[in-house]
């Protein structure tokens, strides 16, 4: 008998997600291609709502149907009161994310994908050394819930991961990224060619003094300060009371040119469906606009505990229940072009990327780390690579006043949407 | 299983089939999250083309295993490594490892793990009325892996695991702190009983750290408790010594040449997948190599690094049972097992008596290195002032380079422990493998220490 049919009859709510994912990935590593993979997953993730209590089990054994049944209804005897209901079925709105030029990319094409990436960088990069690895899938999800709510959709996602290191003598650079996506992207080599770039502008290294100065942080950079306002704006931490956020909606917090948005909507993008993991329709939300605190992101618990409409920001895996995340996280672009920003600056840095972004006391706002490349900004140019640099704030104080936002923003870790944003000050230490 | 390796078509075929079935109660604040059992079986063929590189297919259904040994012949196919690929001889071996729990936990009901997790959450949020929030977890795990190769290996073993851990964050106005403590062992239920001491330090030093100051940034001499030593050797160091990272890297090989000073000669620091009863131990890893000691430094001086077959293979070394998968989603890669700074003469006295200006930093809360640069985050730190523990200061992180780092240690503390916590190492995607490390107090020279100056 089917398992949801099966614990209606025991349960007044009951909700079956069914995963499938098949995928193919190759991985070069030191420039060498040595290993690649199939993988075939699949399971079943079930709730219910037994006498007013939350119960949560999951399976990857198809064979073991009956048990996962009898774990998640005695999950329920123990589980909380919770004010939940399962969405019902509703128009959902398409959004564009299975491409069969994906989901039919042959392994040997992957293959020839990686030798065209290290063909634009070790010509440029003889020391480079890059793992890159290249996966494609197929994932089809499910959703049913006792309503009748019943939705199925695929996706085809696309990633390309990199670790690129270069170590000359003492001198040791390494970046990381990843470019992802669900339909088929003819300009895939853009990223590899900005990094290139990157590599050849590290080249010369400047020396550099400490002390205040603007700091300018690239769509990379900007992660160290989207990462606290993303733990801060997920209705979970709102909820347990640790977000610095908490009570403060509809104020005006940040400057004027802060604008963030979570979009799961949005054609082709890593993060996008056509609905969250509880079945709720994906949704522009905006979170803040002009510096304004609007919103949080929350899935269908956190939304009942505070009363309030769920986002559609339910997220999860198969072994553990839904919370609420973002999707396609965006900083807003500004107005100014980069070239300006640039040219404005006297004396500053710019910050590409830093060692250990997310540790520490990451919800309180508070960051402090080394720069792992940056670059010094003199008299509107940039003149070359500073090293032994770190850095140290909190996102909430230094976001009251931002000096500037670039037109320009660009994809990062393939969920991250971001411009550069320069700070008219910041402390800059240097060694030495 | 052996049927469907003696048709591979490649040099070498291995099939690793794991059950899984784990219990996680988790309290957050005042709310039970989470109480249930989840599932987990799956398996993962890999097979090495020696020409051409490895194939590799995992999967959940078990029905067809000679077709998944077929399908991870053709992935091998495209491989296109420039040299052979290599594995290093180990004596295959046929045994089954079952573990004797004395209070086995899959015959404990939900009812009373439930109930241990709930003391220890209340334990947590009647601390004080300071602590707004509260996470309480309870996990419990055991695998079943069975391992064969086309080599004669066939190894069945049984992997118990039960875990707790406890946060507490504090709250005063803006200032929000966090502190935690974990406990675990490959046990049964009986290691989590009378543990309420762990609630109660997590909530304690929450509360505390309300009251801390923000450290001044600077270079101080720095005392680290056995926690953050033995995490800073993990990290910092013990991922040098995996020798995948070392032997496709010019520069690594050369920053980790065997006999080079790493230290002063009172500064040893090993590898150790076979003491009975650590997270991290391994008798015989996902190649089916038998764990054991592998000294990394002896006397201040680099004398070892840890193998796959395949990495000890390529450099003429011996393998060392390091070839470890988190689970049958995934390949072995080298990993370390139970990792530690050999304990020293020195007391805790002594370690501080003649610091005029430095810094006790406790409990590791996170951290990232790049090659010899790292950087991590301690839970709680205190001033040295004239030889005293002083006032309790938040926000240290050290950063710096290993080898400055290595060679600063300037005294061995005679407190060795393990920290046996819950949490796990990550590397290349595969998250949380058990390991355990340890040290005992260690004293560096010339920390720098993030922060505004």
């Amino acid at each position: 008998m089917d398992i949801l049919n099966q614990l209606k009859t025991q349960a007044e709510q009951v909700e079956v997600l069914r995963l499938q994912n098949e995928q193919t990935s190759v991985k070069f590593e030191a420039n060498k291609l040595k290993t690649s993979t199939v993988a075939e997953t699949r399971g079943t993730a079930v709730r219910v709502i037994r006498q007013g209590k939350l119960g949560f089990a999951a399976s990857s054994d198809d064979t073991a149907l009956d048990k996962l049944a009898a774990n998640v209804l005695e999950s329920a005897c123990y589980g909380d009161e919770v004010p939940l209901r399962f969405p019902g079925p509703g128009p959902v709105a398409p959004v564009r994310i299975f491409d069969r030029a994906v989901a039919d990319l042959p392994i040997s094409r992957l293959v020839k994908i990686g030798e065209e990436i290290l063909d634009l960088i070790l010509p440029v990069e003889p020391e480079a050394r890059c793992n890159i690895s290249l996966t494609r899938s197929v994932q089809s999800v499910r959703i049913r819930n006792q309503t009748g709510l019943d939705i199925s959709y695929q996706r085809s996602p696309f990633s390309i991961g990199f670790e690129i290191d270069r170590i000359v003598g003492d001198d040791v650079l390494i970046l990381y990224n990843m470019f992802g996506t669900t339909v088929w992207d003819d300009d895939y080599l853009a990223f590899a060619r900005s990094l290139v770039e990157k590599l050849k502008l590290a080249r010369k290294i400047v020396p550099i003094k400490g002390g205040n100065m603007p700091v300018l942080f690239s769509p990379v950079g900007t992660l160290a300060l989207a990462i606290p306002l993303n733990e801060g704006l997920n209705g979970k931490n709102v909820y347990k009371g640790t977000s610095p956020l908490i009570g403060k909606l509809g104020e005006k917090l940040f400057d004027q040119k802060i604008g963030i948005t979570d979009d799961g909507t949005i054609d082709g993008k890593f993060a996008s469906a056509p609905c969250d993991d509880e079945g709720v329709p994906h949704r522009h939300n905006v979170l803040v606009e002009d510096g304004q605190l609007k919103s949080f992101l929350y899935d269908l618990k956190t939304a009942a505990l505070f009363g309030v409409e769920t986002t559609g920001n339910a997220s999860r895996g198969l072994f553990n229940p839904p919370e609420p995340s973002p999707t396609n996280f965006m900083l807003q672009p500004g107005e100014t072009p980069l070239k300006e920003i640039i040219a404005r600056i006297d004396q500053g840095i710019l910050v590409e990327d830093l060692l250990g972004i997310g540790q520490g006391n990451v919800i309180s706002g508070a960051f402090s780390n080394p720069l792992s490349l940056a670059f010094k900004i003199e008299r509107g140019e940039i003149v070359g690579r500073v090293k032994d640099v770190s850095i140290a704030g909190n996102v909430y104080e230094l976001l009251r006043n931002v000096a500037a936002v670039s037109q320009e923003a660009q994809w990062v870790y393939s969920t991250f949407f971001a411009p550069y944003l320069l700070l008219p000050e910041m402390n800059v230490v240097a060694k030495g | 299983m052996q049927e469907a390796i003696k048709r591979s078509k490649a040099d070498y075929s291995e099939i690793r089939i794991e059950e899984k079935e784990s219990t996680r109660i988790a309290y957050q604040g005042k709310d039970l999250e989470n109480a249930g059992t989840v599932l987990d079986k799956g398996g993962i063929v890999r097979v090495l083309v020696r020409s051409k590189g490895w194939g590799v297919a995992t999967f959940n259904n078990l029905d067809d295993l000679a077709t998944r040994v077929d399908q991870a012949y053709q992935c091998a196919q495209v491989a296109s490594s420039p040299e052979p690929i290599e594995m290093a001889e180990v004596e295959p071996v046929e045994k089954a490892i079952t573990v004797k729990m004395k209070l086995d936990f899959r015959n404990v009901s939900l009812a009373e793990k439930k109930a241990l997790a709930e003391r220890q959450n209340d334990i947590l949020r009647g601390y004080s009325d300071k602590i707004i929030d509260t996470f309480s977890l309870y996990v419990d795990s055991f695998s079943r892996v069975t391992f064969a190769n086309s080599q004669g290996t066939f190894i069945e073993a049984e992997r118990p695991s039960v875990a707790l851990a406890a946060v507490a964050i504090a709250r005063d106005g803006d200032n929000v702190q966090q502190a935690h403590k974990t406990d675990a062992a490959p046990a049964g239920f009986e290691y989590v009983l009378e543990k309420e001491e762990l609630a109660k330090q997590a909530a304690r030093r929450a509360v505390e750290l309300l009251g801390a100051k923000r450290v001044m940034g600077g270079q101080y001499p720095v005392v680290l408790d056995p926690m953050l030593a033995g995490v800073f050797i993990h990290e910092a160091f013990g991922h040098l010594s995996e020798s995948d990272f070392v032997y496709e890297n010019p520069k690594a090989k050369e920053m980790m040449v065997l006999g080079r000073q790493f230290g002063k000669d009172i500064l040893n620091v090993y590898d150790d997948g076979s003491i009975e009863g650590l997270r991290g131990t391994t008798l015989y890893d996902d190649e089916g190599t038998p764990g054991r000691r592998n000294d990394l430094i002896k006397d201040g001086i680099l004398v070892g690094r840890l193998h796959s077959r395949e990495t000890a293979a390529k450099m003429g070394e011996r393998p060392t049972g390091n070839a470890r998968a988190v689970n049958y989603r995934f390949a072995p890669i080298v990993r370390m097992t139970n990792t530690a700074i050999q304990n020293g003469d020195s007391s805790f006295a002594d370690m501080i008596r003649d610091i005029e200006l430095g810094i006790y930093a406790c409990d590791a809360y996170g951290g990232e290195t790049q090659l010899e640069n790292f950087s991590f985050s301690s839970g709680y730190a205190y001033m040295i002032r004239h030889g005293q523990i002083a006032e309790m200061v938040k926000d240290v992180i050290l950063a710096g380079n290993l080898f400055m780092t290595l060679a600063n240690i300037d005294l061995i503390g005679n407190d060795f422990r393990w920290i046996s916590g819950a949490g796990g190492c990550g590397k290349a995607n595969q998250a949380n493998l058990p390991i355990d490390c340890g040290a005992p107090h260690i004293r560096i020279q010339n920390v720098v220490i993030g922060g505004e100056s």
